[in-house]
């Protein structure tokens, strides 16, 4: 089977996201809020190279950033 | 459905073999036309090794109704409803924003899902809303993630105004 989304450089992870945001998205006021807390992430990591700690980035960002980068260099 | 309703109608017509009155019923005979069925999401079980009579799920190949003995398989699921057919209470429906069923030998049914909720927890506004809203990213000129992520968001919310009516 061939998806759109995985022609345009997306993972099933990603797609399962984007769908379960969306879901979430469309709830009532009262379980809308509390589902979604489960959406929020804030992850930050560093690179360490040469024994020093490189800057501090956020995870989601970097991940939206690098899904470009590899739909545009023909990956994934 | 109705045709394999028939064909166990007809086969308890047959004569029984001849049995004591008081005999119990055994194990094989209690589960026998029953379902396992697990419903699980990451923060909640909905089912957890419930008997059920038949759950209908909408797989990536098509719309498909499991009873107990069913084949076993693993479906890829599509955003949209699931039916339950309960022993004693009816029909219970779920949306669920897409997953796995896995249908094991012994009338085992696991259906894994990141979202799932029961189907008067949804606001049609809202999904109207979001629905304008998403097929204004398609038909803009956004990245081709966006345009890809915003099709997403359609087929879901496409599947879920049908599933509100």
């Amino acid at each position: 089977m061939a998806f759109a989304w995985k022609a345009a450089g997306l993972t099933y992870n990603r797609y399962l996201a984007v769908a379960a945001r969306v879901v979430r998205r469309s709830l009532k006021e009262e379980p809308r809020l509390q589902a979604e807390r489960r959406g929020e992430m804030d992850l930050r990591f560093a690179k360490w190279q040469n024994g020093k700690q490189g800057d501090n980035k956020n995870l989601a960002e970097a991940n939206a950033s690098a899904r470009v980068d590899g739909a545009e260099h023909g990956q994934q | 459905m109705s045709s394999l309703r028939l064909a166990r109608a007809t086969a308890r017509l047959r004569p029984l073999p001849v049995r004591l009155p008081a005999q119990r019923r055994n194990y094989a005979e209690a589960v026998s036309d029953k379902i396992k069925l697990t419903l699980a999401l990451p923060h909640q079980s909905i089912y957890k090794s419930t008997d059920v009579v038949q759950v209908n799920i909408p797989a990536e190949s098509g719309e498909m109704g499991v009873l107990a003995n069913h084949v076993p398989s693993i479906e890829q699921l599509k955003p949209g409803l699931v039916q339950i057919g309960e022993e004693s209470s009816g029909s219970k429906q779920f949306f669920l924003s897409g997953g796995f069923a896995i249908v094991q030998p012994g009338s085992l049914l696991s259906i894994n899902a990141v979202e799932g909720f029961p189907l008067e927890d949804f606001s049609p506004e809202a999904v109207r809303s979001q629905i304008a809203e998403a097929q204004k990213i398609v038909g803009g000129g956004g990245s081709e993630q966006d345009i890809a992520e915003a099709k997403i968001e359609l087929e879901v919310l496409e599947s879920l105004q049908a599933s509100l009516k």
